[in-house]
């Protein structure tokens, strides 16, 4: 797993309360298995997982390349405990899957938390990251309406899922969204716009990308 | 980046956690190796491709040429050909199409790909963000210096660095609830600590040329140089140099840094220095403390699990020994019950104490024994001795700083064998939590134990007044329990914490005056349950929630887990986990045990569970106590103290294990436990305020 074989390491890390399903998740898409099991992660953990990510072309004239991708998923505690282990972590990771449990009205009250939590500690301010409400299947249990997620996730301009750990339904697709995101962000800062960079110097160089870069993630 | 390692605690974790956490930061570790080796590898064909192209920024090269492969560009094509990021004109065939259609020059190109393809552009990102991070005061300038330097470094790394200098890597990979592994565990880190005490002084830096040497270095050129696209030939030639050269060098010496650990911990676990192992101990807490000025909460600062003492005891400074003690060999059942025992008997130590004067402590120490535990036995000390120590209050901090000096003469734990190993344990009541735990290192063998220790506690000010600080110390039995030989409590609200003034006070046994005159003095919560003695020998059968449970010969108890009611919070967002377990005394203690299932997030939680107790006469009920406790299940961690009832006749005492202990039912227990005898088959329900401890009295 740990050979170099692949074009790009890309880090994701999983968010949110304590029981909302983050290692299920993980683990869902990463081995397609669920484990109903409640074991309380402890601190920090990762998966791994390789895939092929196919380059959208915007204009659509080339076809997309594809390139192997190795995906270092971090699973942190939810527990508030561990949570000055936890969000030293949140720096080290490319994108970011806010997970919060469609059951529990209070785990996505605290997605706002977590928001904040990832704003100060993450690589940059606005980093990519996709709003996860899980655990679908238990729609007898819902307490969060996808209004009113959504709405939240509108107003932070991230995209919404709506998955179940359970049944597998949208892991993959949240994922990978937030895969394409962080490869957006990544062309982005590295091959700028040409006509951003004709108004520098000859001495711009390709690390001055503005850290605050808004990109629209809709 | 070590800063935020440093500003990072492990210290609140237990030792299973740090060992997971650990064995979690090795596989990073792994998986980092392997793409650095293919970040080296995208580098050194950088520098290839660079070499062909000829012009350099600096150069001075005509226009009317390729930038990079010197051919000669037609006029016309000057106007269109010049690359936008080295501002090279370069002919068609060196140009490469990007994916949002743009060009770049094939060097240009080359290098943005393996921007992307290294990670670079999120440590560049990253840089802008933490360099600019303002309020970061005297941390900011060296975390500058740090990240610039090496900027690649996750927390991961930073913080497998530095827990490598006190835990060696694993020997096997430590089963969560394995405890006498893990014990072991946390043993065989402390010995690996004796690579040299010194070395953890100068832990970063220590660090960083030990494990990072030629690697670290390499990387920081060949990083330089591609932040700075235009670099002198000479220069890259250098650069190229120590690249080639890295990858063996660097993969030798970052792989076996773990390894040769290793065997130094093994090797020199037998023979080390119970001091230099302390000493080891206490600079890794030095180095960690930053982080508790950052803390919010105390509570995030639980350093230790109560269980910690019970783990404690499989610890010998031949940590790889208890391997072959096959009594330590706990199945997870029983682990977890361990785990809860000794926390019961926590709990009973402190109701113990109310009921025993000041003289008593020999009879006070015999509740220190857990009653469900068949394990250790010890001598009852008749406590001597003082403890020397400052408080003082550091408002820049929010924090609480007890500096624990040492001990005199204090009383041997095992007076034959002249045993002592004392540590200072402190609580600032009235929390008894393990939140509220510190504790110092273990000195061996001596009753004159020096520490110098800083045991710091987050709290506001204006919270100090209404508690008091609880020290206590203790002997920690390697393969015993641990025996208490002393304490005092030393009330915060009439204290100058202001200056720093030494303190000698003299040990005494347990004061009744620092515990809670009741067990019911806390309001932890009701439990609703419903009694049924069965007579024997009635041909029924009794349908119980679904469990079809025939009479037998004997009679049956059995025992209805309704509800309980406003129980503790003790998980984030307001919840508990709970669960009931119950003992029916006398008997032996484990085969009685039962427990209910885990009601998740819920303070007043339906279990709707029956307990049934067979083979029991009526008249054996009278002489019979039952307990229920009520926990907050904590996976991997111990379970969590709710508070308990207990049913008896409430008169006279129970042999419990080796002791007697006095039933002391309060009314609300003894009459429905009364009920129940009184009306045989019928249920007898009842609400029952829970004692906030299970501690028995002794009996007569």
């Amino acid at each position: 797993m740990t050979d170099g074989d692949y074009d790009y390491l890309i880090k994701l890390l999983a968010l949110g309360d304590s029981g909302v399903g983050k290692t299920t998740f993980l683990y869902r898409y990463t081995d397609n298995k669920f484990n109903p099991k409640f074991i309380t992660t402890v601190g920090i953990d990762f998966r791994e997982k390789r895939v092929v990510y196919t380059t959208s072309n915007p204009n659509g004239t080339t076809a997309g390349k594809t390139f192997k991708v190795h995906l270092q998923l971090w699973d942190t505690a939810g527990q508030e405990r561990f949570r000055s282990l936890t969000t030293a972590f949140f720096r080290d990771a490319m994108g970011f899957l806010l997970m919060f449990d469609l059951t529990s009205q209070q785990s996505f009250l605290n997605v706002r938390n977590w928001m904040s939590q990832l704003q100060a500690n993450a690589y940059c301010e606005n980093p990519d990251i996709v709003l996860v409400g899980n655990k679908a299947d238990l729609a007898d249990q819902r307490e969060v309406q996808e209004k009113q997620a959504k709405e939240l996730a509108d107003k932070y301009r991230i995209p919404y899922f709506e998955t179940s750990a359970a049944t597998g339904a949208e892991v993959d697709k949240a994922v990978i969204t937030l895969l394409d995101l962080v490869m957006k962000r990544m062309e982005q800062c590295v091959d700028k716009p040409p006509a951003e960079s004709a108004n520098g110097t000859g001495a711009t160089k390709l690390g001055d990308a503005q850290p605050n870069e808004k990109k629209c993630a809709c | 980046m070590p800063e935020v390692v440093d500003m990072l605690s492990m210290g609140f974790l237990s030792d299973s956690e740090r060992e997971l956490i650990l064995e979690v930061l090795r596989r990073d570790e792994e998986l980092r190796q392997a793409e650095e080796q293919r970040v080296r590898k995208l580098k050194t064909e950088l520098l290839d491709v660079k070499r062909k192209g000829a012009k350099r920024g600096s150069g001075k090269y005509s226009q009317h040429s390729c930038g990079r492969c010197q051919e000669p560009l037609s006029r016309l094509s000057i106007f269109s050909s010049q690359c936008k990021m080295c501002h090279h004109h370069v002919c068609r065939n060196c140009q490469t199409v990007l994916s949002n259609g743009f060009w770049l020059c094939s060097v240009c190109a080359k290098e943005s790909d393996l921007k992307k393809r290294t990670g670079d552009w999120f440590y560049d990102q990253r840089v802008n963000r933490f360099t600019t991070t303002p309020g970061h005061d005297l941390v900011q300038v060296s975390l500058k210096k740090k990240l610039l330097s090496n900027l690649r470094e996750t927390t991961g790394e930073g913080l497998l660095k530095s827990a490598e200098i006190i835990t060696d890597p694993p020997i096997p990979v430590p089963l969560p609830r394995q405890k006498t592994q893990i014990a072991d565990k946390g043993q065989s880190s402390k010995s690996s600590g004796s690579v040299p005490s010194k070395k953890s002084l100068e832990s970063k830096e220590g660090v960083q040329c030990d494990t990072g040497s030629a690697e670290n270095i390499t990387i920081q050129s060949s990083k330089a140089e591609t932040k700075s696209g235009n670099v002198t030939p000479d220069q890259s030639r250098k650069q190229n140099r120590s690249l080639q050269s890295s990858p063996a060098g660097s993969s030798v010496s970052s792989l076996t840094v773990p390894v040769k650990a290793a065997v130094d911990s093994t090797t020199s676990e037998a023979n080390t220095a119970p001091e230099e192992k302390l000493s080891t101990e206490q600079e890794v807490d030095r180095l960690f403390k930053k982080s508790i000025r950052r803390a919010p909460k105390p509570t995030e600062h639980v350093s230790t699990l109560d269980l910690r003492d019970a783990c404690d005891t499989s610890k010998t400074s031949m940590g790889s020994r208890s391997y072959s003690v096959p009594g330590l060999d706990v199945k997870e059942d029983e682990e977890e019950e361990d785990d809860i025992d000794s926390l019961v008997s926590f709990h009973k130590r402190t109701l113990a104490s109310s009921s025993s004067s000041l003289n008593s402590s020999k009879s006070t120490l015999g509740s220190l024994m857990s009653i469900y535990s068949e394990a250790g036995d010890f001598d009852s000390v008749d406590v001597s001795g003082d403890v020397v120590f400052s408080i003082i209050y550091d408002e820049h901090t929010q924090n609480l700083h007890v500096f624990i000096k040492e001990c005199h003469g204090l009383a041997y734990a095992d007076a034959s064998r002249q045993l002592c190993n004392p540590y200072v344990k402190c609580y600032l009541l009235p929390d008894k939590s393990r939140q509220s735990k510190r504790k110092t290192t273990i000195k061996r063998n001596t009753i004159n134990p020096v520490y110098k220790e800083t045991l710091k506690y987050s709290i506001s000010r204006s919270q100090l007044f209404t508690r008091s600080l609880l020290i206590s110390v203790w002997h920690h039995g390697r393969l015993s329990r641990n025996a208490f030989l002393g304490e005092t409590e030393i009330s915060l609200d009439s204290r100058d914490l202001d200056t720093p003034c030494e303190d000698c006070v003299v040990l005494m046994g347990k004061t009744p005056s620092a515990m809670p005159a009741s067990s019911f003095a806390q309001y932890k919560g009701e439990l609703v349950i419903s009694l049924k003695y069965i007579p024997p020998k009635k041909p029924t059968t009794e349908k119980t929630k679904g469990k079809k449970a025939a009479t037998e010969e004997g009679g049956e108890l059995h025992v209805l887990i309704k509800e309980a009611k406003n129980l503790m919070a003790m998980k984030p967002g307001g919840t508990s986990d709970s669960f009931v377990k119950g003992y029916l005394y006398p008997a032996k203690a484990k085969t009685t045990k039962k427990k209910t299932p885990v009601v998740k997030k819920n303070l007043n939680p339906h279990y709707d569970h029956t307990f049934v107790y067979k083979d029991l006469a009526l008249e054996q009920l009278k002489e019979m106590c039952l307990e229920l406790t009520v926990w907050d299940r904590e996976a991997m961690l111990s379970n969590e103290f709710l508070g308990g009832v207990r049913l008896s006749s409430g008169k006279g005492a129970v042999k419990i294990g080796k002791e007697e202990v006095e039933m002391d039912s309060v009314e609300e227990e003894s009459s429905l436990w009364e009920k129940m005898m009184q009306y045989p088959d019928s249920w007898a329900e009842g609400t029952l305020p829970l004692r906030s401890t299970m501690g028995k009295s002794k009996g007569k």
